[in-house]
């Protein structure tokens, strides 16, 4: 739990990978100009002293991840969005099956999402049901700009995208995170387009659609859709750290998300292990906006609206009851291991 | 005076400024996207590289021809040779560049050829220059429904000041000229702004604004900044920790 104006903060991280990008791993020249992308990224905002290595950055260990995110990381709970690019990497970058194991292991720690790709067919449709079944996930992650077969990405509003999405409410899947963001290989037509969300949206208000990294570079195009529809949000993954790197931009950008897209559609997210959440957490925390963004945008950042953000608005997603949550994280392995049971409230009396 | 013709460092750089990124809207030059010039008499060639290797393919094939024609278009230049250095697609594109393909026949997996995509980023550009010239008006204390009343004509520019005229030439304002000049260059470029006695400034759709529709298309305006300059100071950020040039903001 993160302490903050004298009050403790419950924090989801709603955007984290366990990813292998490992020389051995990667199998077509772009695996390895993704993963040093990536580390481009990470070197870009990262304060100087929680620079990772490259070597440590390709492939952690589970144990790592676990200390960064909840010993050290301010992070009580995480969501995994895997992704497979399994044109790039062997085994895939972040498999729904590496992220198995630890959800397994502290169930009441991680939220585990699956995903599909409609180039798949009925194969991949039984796929979603198989990961239903196993891993009774409640939202998926889809890489619309992924390669596969010649084909450079498909679009959300296809018709083999809404027979997906049919499955999905079908079956109880209701968060669909889109990644809209940084480039893979948009050509002229582009995979990274946000249009495609809106029509999406409209069509299936029963699922709730999560635009991560809040469409960046074409934010504005989010923030747009984001006003008109209520069952989109906004994930803050790549837009967080700039709290820490570039403070007053990250507040325009801010003032904007919360006059056009609100404060109830906003998820907080690391993007893990692009970055550790512990600065991150603390750097939106303890933003605010300038007297002049706030006349500028009318809309403040107040402690309860960051509160929303970093935790709640997760929790609604996903059905996480946090006082319920904060009873059962006391008792958990890793409170004991770490020692952190005391913020998760007293024992109730025997 | 044969001499004088040919290209210099100077020449060449001011040529170079004139090309933006598209996304960014904000010139190769000022972003330190140039890593080498090289003059050799009347050739030229100039090396780009981008903040990721990862650059849209259209965005970094705009930029490449977008130095080549300004170049070309240098008195005394009879060569000139673009290399993108450390992208993804730079075979591709330094072939397409030089030899003078089309997009569509350096790329063969494209669907089209790449001026709908000009055409959106453009238009945004467009709108997030509006934003800063009517705040220059507005903050002058040009009211709303005097701003979407402005047609080309009105407004006259020097070097230090925009000189804006209102009620029939009864009444002049001056203000700043930068943001008005901008404007005007992406105005002009886009079609948008091309006669005397077209309307200044227009809705994302080039539309006429209605005075009761002011506020909102400012607001759309404000978020088509926010997008470009957000999306630079990432694009910065990267550029620092992949090239070490040091950005802005």
């Amino acid at each position: 739990m993160y302490r903050h104006d004298g009050e403790d903060v419950f924090v989801i991280d709603s955007h984290i990978h366990h990813w292998d990008a490992s020389e051995e791993n990667i199998i077509h020249e772009g695996g390895e100009q993704f993963i040093q992308c990536f580390y481009d990224y990470h070197s870009a905002f990262t304060p100087e002293e929680r620079l990772w290595d490259m070597d440590e950055y390709r492939k952690y260990s589970a144990d790592r991840m676990i200390e960064d995110l909840f010993r050290d990381g301010h992070a009580d709970m995480g969501i995994f969005q895997p992704t497979y690019l399994s044109e790039f990497y062997e085994d895939g970058f972040n498999t729904i099956e590496d992220n198995a194991h630890l959800t397994e292991e502290y169930p009441e720690r991680f939220v585990l999402n699956g995903r599909f790709d409609p180039r798949e067919g009925e194969a991949g449709l039984e796929e979603l049901e198989r990961q239903k079944d196993e891993h009774d996930i409640q939202g998926v992650k889809l890489y619309t700009a992924e390669w596969k077969d010649g084909s450079k990405g498909w679009r959300l509003d296809s018709e083999e995208s809404f027979e997906y999405l049919e499955k999905c409410a079908e079956l109880g899947i209701t968060n669909i995170h889109a990644h809209k963001g940084p480039t893979i290989r948009p050509l002229n037509r582009d995979a990274f387009d946000v249009a495609d969300v809106d029509d999406a949206a409209t069509s299936f208000p029963e699922l709730n659609f999560i635009v991560e990294h809040v469409g960046f570079p074409r934010f504005d195009d989010f923030a747009h859709i984001g006003a008109q529809e209520t069952n989109v949000y906004g994930g803050l993954a790549v837009v967080a750290p700039m709290a820490h790197a570039r403070p007053r931009k990250f507040g325009e950008i801010m003032g904007e998300l919360l006059f056009w897209v609100g404060e109830d559609n906003l998820l907080f997210g690391s993007d893990y292990a692009l970055w550790e959440p512990e600065w991150v957490v603390e750097a939106v925390m303890e933003a605010e906006l300038t007297q002049d963004q706030r006349d500028e945008f009318g809309v403040e950042l107040t402690h309860d609206v960051k509160k929303k953000i970093i935790g709640e608005n997760a929790a609604e997603l996903y059905d996480i009851d946090i006082e319920e949550r904060k009873a059962k994280l006391r008792d958990d392995e890793l409170s004991d291991e770490f020692d952190m049971a005391d913020q998760y409230g007293e024992a109730a009396a025997d | 005076m044969a001499t004088s013709a040919r290209p210099t460092r100077a020449t060449v750089t001011e040529r170079l400024d004139r090309v933006d990124d598209p996304e960014l809207d904000e010139s190769i030059v000022e972003l330190d996207y140039i890593h080498d010039l090289a003059i050799d008499e009347s050739s030229v060639t100039v090396e780009l590289v981008l903040p990721t290797a990862w650059c849209s393919p259209a965005f970094a094939w705009m930029m490449a021809t977008g130095a080549r024609d300004e170049i070309e278009d240098l008195s005394g230049v009879e060569e000139c040779t673009v290399r993108l250095e450390d992208h993804m697609h730079e075979d591709e594109i330094n072939r397409g560049v030089n030899e003078g393909l089309a997009f569509e026949d350096a790329f063969p997996d494209a669907e089209d050829g790449i001026a709908d995509v000009r055409r959106t980023l453009d238009e945004k550009a467009r709108m997030g220059r509006q934003y800063r010239a009517v705040e220059a008006l507005t903050d002058a204390g040009i009211d709303p429904e005097q701003v979407v009343e402005l047609r080309r004509a009105d407004v006259s520019l020097d070097d230090e000041q925009a000189l804006v005229s209102l009620a029939d030439g009864g009444l002049v304002v001056p203000v700043p000229a930068e943001p008005m000049a901008e404007y005007l260059r992406k105005a002009t470029a886009v079609g948008l702004v091309t006669d005397s006695t077209d309307r200044l400034f227009a809705t994302p759709d080039g539309e006429t604004i209605p005075t009761a529709e002011f506020e909102p298309v400012q607001r759309r305006a404000r978020l088509a900044k926010t997008n470009a300059t957000g999306q630079g100071s990432v694009c910065s950020a990267l550029n620092e920790a992949r090239n070490g040039v040091q950005g802005a903001d």
